[in-house]
């Protein structure tokens, strides 16, 4: 159990550093390189909670295809950071006070209604054959199956926005419209002219 | 000894500093939208600590559908961000004043 606790209190302690990381570098890439590590951080303590198929969808997902979403943007948009960061300081004491309060309320909740929260969050309590992608995909696939196709259907969505959000067409580009050429009447485009014998 | 309340205290600590990351920033859009993902991964946390606490794999569901939209939100908010970035060449939140007045 003390191994468990070491791993548990190393890799908070990265999270919560890679997290003030994200809101404290000045170059957003670096926010960006931050913000991986605290996604990995997290899939490693999701293993800890026996969440294995949803820890390898995070770093695959999110570092994987998000992040570097994230990093295209950044790279392609050419921000002058010396300039963006000028105006950091003036708000900055309110939202560290107003940020300060939201962690004391949410801890104070849950340490003076401990009592909601008994045990020990279990580690020994599942066997080791228990297959959590085949449990939950059993779980997701019968009785969450309208969700499952909702959520299909949002990502065809997002597809379908982004690309008609960013797409734009170029006016004075030489390139062929095969619905205007197929419509093209051939009675405008040649002319048929009687020549009589004479006229050469 | 990990109990559940070390989970909750950890992502309430990540919470609040994505909260504060929104506030403290006026002059990047693309950090307030990584704010955004450390809230949703905050949320996230407290499904998954629970799910295992009740030993109920509701919890987890539900973290896989919230990440299908999270990935969702962060392809048209960064759609968005390119379209606004060609109209005004900036990306500051505080020169998004079009809709005042």
């Amino acid at each position: 159990m003390m191994l468990l606790e070491i791993i548990f209190y190393v890799f908070a302690s990265v999270l919560i550093c890679a997290s003030l990381g994200v809101i404290l570098f000045k170059n957003p890439v670096y926010s960006a390189f931050s913000l991986i590590l605290a996604f990995i951080t997290t899939g490693l303590l999701w293993l800890l909670l026996e969440a294995e198929f949803l820890a390898i969808v995070l770093v695959l997902v999110y570092v994987g295809a998000v992040m570097v979403l994230f990093l295209f943007v950044i790279m392609m948009l050419n921000i002058n950071i010396e300039e963006e960061n000028s105006g950091f300081t003036k708000i900055a004491p309110i939202a560290i006070f107003l940020g300060l309060v939201i962690a004391a309320e949410l801890i104070a909740l849950f340490w003076i209604q401990s009592d909601h929260f008994i045990g020990e969050a279990s580690f020994s309590s599942s066997d080791i054959s228990a297959n959590n992608t085949l449990l939950l995909g059993t779980e997701m696939f019968t009785k969450y199956i309208l969700s499952f196709e909702i959520a299909g259907f949002i990502l065809l969505l997002a597809i379908i926005v982004s690309i008609s959000l960013t797409l734009r067409s170029r006016k004075n580009v030489k390139k062929q419209v095969a619905r205007d050429q197929i419509s093209a009447d051939p009675k405008k485009r040649v002319r048929m002219v009687d020549i009589k014998k004479g006229d050469m | 000894m990990v109990t559940l309340q070390s989970y909750l205290t950890l992502s309430a600590l990540v919470f609040s500093i994505g909260i504060t990351g929104i506030i403290i920033n006026r002059k990047n859009i693309i950090i307030v939208m990584m704010c955004t993902e450390l809230l949703l991964i905050s949320v996230n946390f407290n499904f998954i600590a629970f799910s295992h606490q009740l030993q109920d794999l509701s919890g987890q569901v539900f973290v896989f559908f919230i990440l299908t939209v999270a990935a969702a939100e962060a392809a048209i908010g960064l759609a968005i961000l390119v379209a606004l970035y060609r109209n005004k060449k900036s990306i500051s939140v505080s020169e998004l004043n079009t809709l005042r007045n």
